[in-house]
């Protein structure tokens, strides 16, 4: 069994009178992509201020690779990689400039900046600025500088957001290939597909508190339903739309009624998204 | 790099150098201050060099001396090249042309002086002085009666002089314009410098730059004695360069490293406190040049004498600006400065500390 990579027990922290983070708990283990999804203001960002000793958590306590990050925010900086929210790179630098500057930091030796940037697909641009860049290349620019020192956990806030499909494409498969590589990601998004496709757990946080934590797949089964939608064409040619639950006893009498009575225009099996599911549980949506 | 990637001493000296490179870079990519670091050492040496490198060699001396005879006052002037003697109808006559800066020395021999010096008795002359004459010069003007005296009688004669210094003079013509200007110059320079820096920072505070930067193995510590370091040599390079072209090393040059160094920790400290007033270069520079403002005030008081008063001492730059002023103007040495070095440190010291305690208050 892997190892816990991340813990956090109790963790919270306040804004004045306001609770961003409530006591949550949670672990995740080595190489494992846990999802934190949520709406704008749900204490994902918070919660990974803490992890990786930006805040001191006013309760609880944080744990990275074995070690309290509050205790050994150094050590824990040191095998770390974060990407932010928000872009904030040295914009009069060129790309090349921005990762070495980090891997100096980082005291990487070798540090070879035209293969990360090619793995993020900027390799042509490396010696521009990142003045001239578009929102994506600085966003993926973001995703390498995070990559820089190879880091054990790396700590993704909305990597995705805003971004055009190629560039969003990028990222994915580079999270994936940072799993594959044993890191463990630490994920932050609002973007419920994304978390689907990448994550092998998500946790739904709500008011700065865990709503639910599971896989997907789980979560889909304990909170989705299983059911067919057909669209079926009426005598007058208006479509009408049918739902058939696929767990009701009788299930394979009513799809062969329905193909033997009615015109069936399309027909496709309905799952639950995660969305739904956030709602169902947290009565809200994740946008807003 | 020590165990678990933790940096040692080493690590941190080099981490701090990388520090200091990016700053630099930055700083000169930003071509508003490339182009006023370059176009303000240029144009600081030239406002040097157009000024007047001589003094006025022409000494005046009001003088009130009733029943003194053209030919005594005649023998006067000869004691001293230059020395032009201007009589004055009275005493309150002789010190309202010195408040009005007609000359810096006024002398009172009162009546039935000649009889006395004659007996050869003391001779007592009341002499005035406007507040910016050197002060050695005063014993100088004692001697010249007391020769001027020798000369009248044939005998060495003891000259009962009373000193008194008047208020406001506008003239001090006793050192040139330039280098009266020099201070002003170099503290115009070392803020110029600092404004860049306060401004770069003030910038990577709001894209959130710092952010990044403190989750690297950087320590908050080592990223702010980056700062300083590329703050202080930044302004300390500009203000030696000055000196340098302007001859200002020509007394004392330790000494006078030593006061632009601690001048530029003193505008640093100043500078990271000017990078919390704004969002944008714009609000920093608003606010810096208030900051400039406040501290040209006391190169003002060397440049025209009498025109601030005592209080100037509360200003810091007081101290870099009287230092400069009195080592390279008269000469004076460690001993005589060494109160202004001290004060310049603490004054340096605190003004960094402040400033990195609010940055870091920022940051969190």
């Amino acid at each position: 069994m892997s190892k816990d990579a991340i813990i956090a027990e109790n963790l919270t922290y306040r804004y004045g009178q306001l609770t961003a983070v409530d006591h949550i708990n949670f672990a995740v283990a080595e190489g494992e992509i846990l999802s934190f999804l949520g709406p704008n203001g749900a204490g994902k960002t918070t919660t990974v201020k803490m992890l990786t000793g930006q805040l001191r958590p006013m309760e609880g306590r944080a744990t990275l690779l074995g070690l309290d990050v509050a205790r050994n925010t150094e050590k824990i900086q040191a095998q770390i990689g974060v990407c932010f929210e928000l872009t904030n790179l040295y914009e009069q630098m060129s790309a090349e400039e921005n990762l070495v500057l980090f891997a100096r930091l980082f005291g990487v030796r070798d540090f070879d900046a035209a293969a990360l940037l090619q793995r993020v697909g900027l390799a042509d641009r490396e010696k521009d600025r990142v003045l001239s860049y578009s929102k994506g290349m600085k966003q993926r620019l973001m995703v390498a500088r995070s990559l820089v020192n190879r880091p054990r956990i790396l700590f993704l806030d909305e990597p995705t957001e805003g971004l055009d499909p190629v560039s969003a494409e990028t990222i994915r498969h580079i999270i994936l290939e940072e799993r594959e590589r044993g890191a463990t990601v630490f994920l932050t998004t609002h973007d419920m597909v994304e978390a689907d496709k990448l994550s092998d757990r998500v946790a739904f946080i709500d008011q700065g508190r865990i709503a639910a934590l599971d896989t997907p797949h789980n979560l889909k089964q304990q909170y989705g339903k299983r059911a067919l939608r057909a669209q079926i064409a009426g005598p007058d040619g208006t479509l009408e739309s049918r739902e058939i639950d696929l767990d009701e006893p009788g299930t394979a009498q009513s799809i062969g009624d329905l193909f033997e009575r009615e015109k069936v225009v399309t027909i496709h099996s309905e799952e639950a998204s995660l969305e739904d599911i956030f709602i169902q549980i947290t009565g809200r949506g994740l946008v807003g | 790099m020590s165990e678990q990637g933790v940096p040692d001493r080493v690590s941190r000296l080099r981490m701090i150098r990388v520090l200091v490179q990016k700053d630099l870079t930055l700083f000169f990519r930003n071509r508003f201050f490339a182009f006023i670091t370059v176009l303000g050492l240029v144009v600081w040496i030239a406002i040097f060099y157009a000024l007047p490198k001589t003094v006025d060699e022409i000494l005046e001396l009001g003088i009130v001396a009733p029943d003194v005879p053209p030919s005594a006052l005649a023998a006067l002037e000869e004691e001293e090249e230059g020395l032009v003697v201007i009589k004055a109808g009275s005493e309150e006559a002789l010190k309202a042309a010195m408040l009005e800066g007609d000359y810096n020395v006024g002398a009172v021999l009162p009546a039935g002086f000649m009889d006395q010096i004659a007996a050869g008795g003391k001779a007592p002359v009341k002499l005035y002085f406007t507040v910016d004459l050197p002060q050695d010069l005063h014993q100088a003007y004692v001697i010249l009666f007391q020769e001027w005296a020798y000369l009248l009688t044939g005998e060495p004669l003891e000259v009962e002089a009373t000193e008194e210094v008047l208020g406001v003079d506008m003239a001090g013509q006793q050192i040139s314009l330039r280098h009266r200007m020099l201070p002003l110059l170099a503290v115009f320079l070392l803020m110029m410098e600092t404004l860049g820096l306060a401004s770069l920072l003030s910038g990577e505070v709001v894209t959130g730059t710092l952010h990044a930067l403190l989750i690297s193995p950087l320590r908050a510590v080592d990223l702010f004695a980056g700062k300083g370091v590329s703050g202080i040599g930044l302004a300390f390079i500009q203000a030696t360069l000055l000196m340098a072209l302007t001859g200002g090393f020509s007394q004392q040059p330790l000494l006078m490293l030593t006061a632009l160094l601690l001048g530029a920790l003193l505008v640093t400290g100043i500078g990271f406190l000017l990078s919390l007033t704004g969002r944008d270069m714009m609000a920093v520079m608003s606010w810096g040049l208030l900051a400039i403002l406040v501290l040209i005030l006391p190169a003002l008081g060397v440049l025209l004498p009498g025109t601030v008063s005592s209080w100037v001492k509360v200003i810091p730059s007081y101290y870099l600006v009287d230092t400069v002023h009195r080592v390279m103007n008269f000469g004076a040495g460690w001993r005589d400065v060494w109160t202004n070095l001290v004060i310049l440190l603490g004054f340096g010291l605190a003004f960094c500390g402040l400033g990195v305690v609010a940055l870091e208050r920022k940051l969190r």
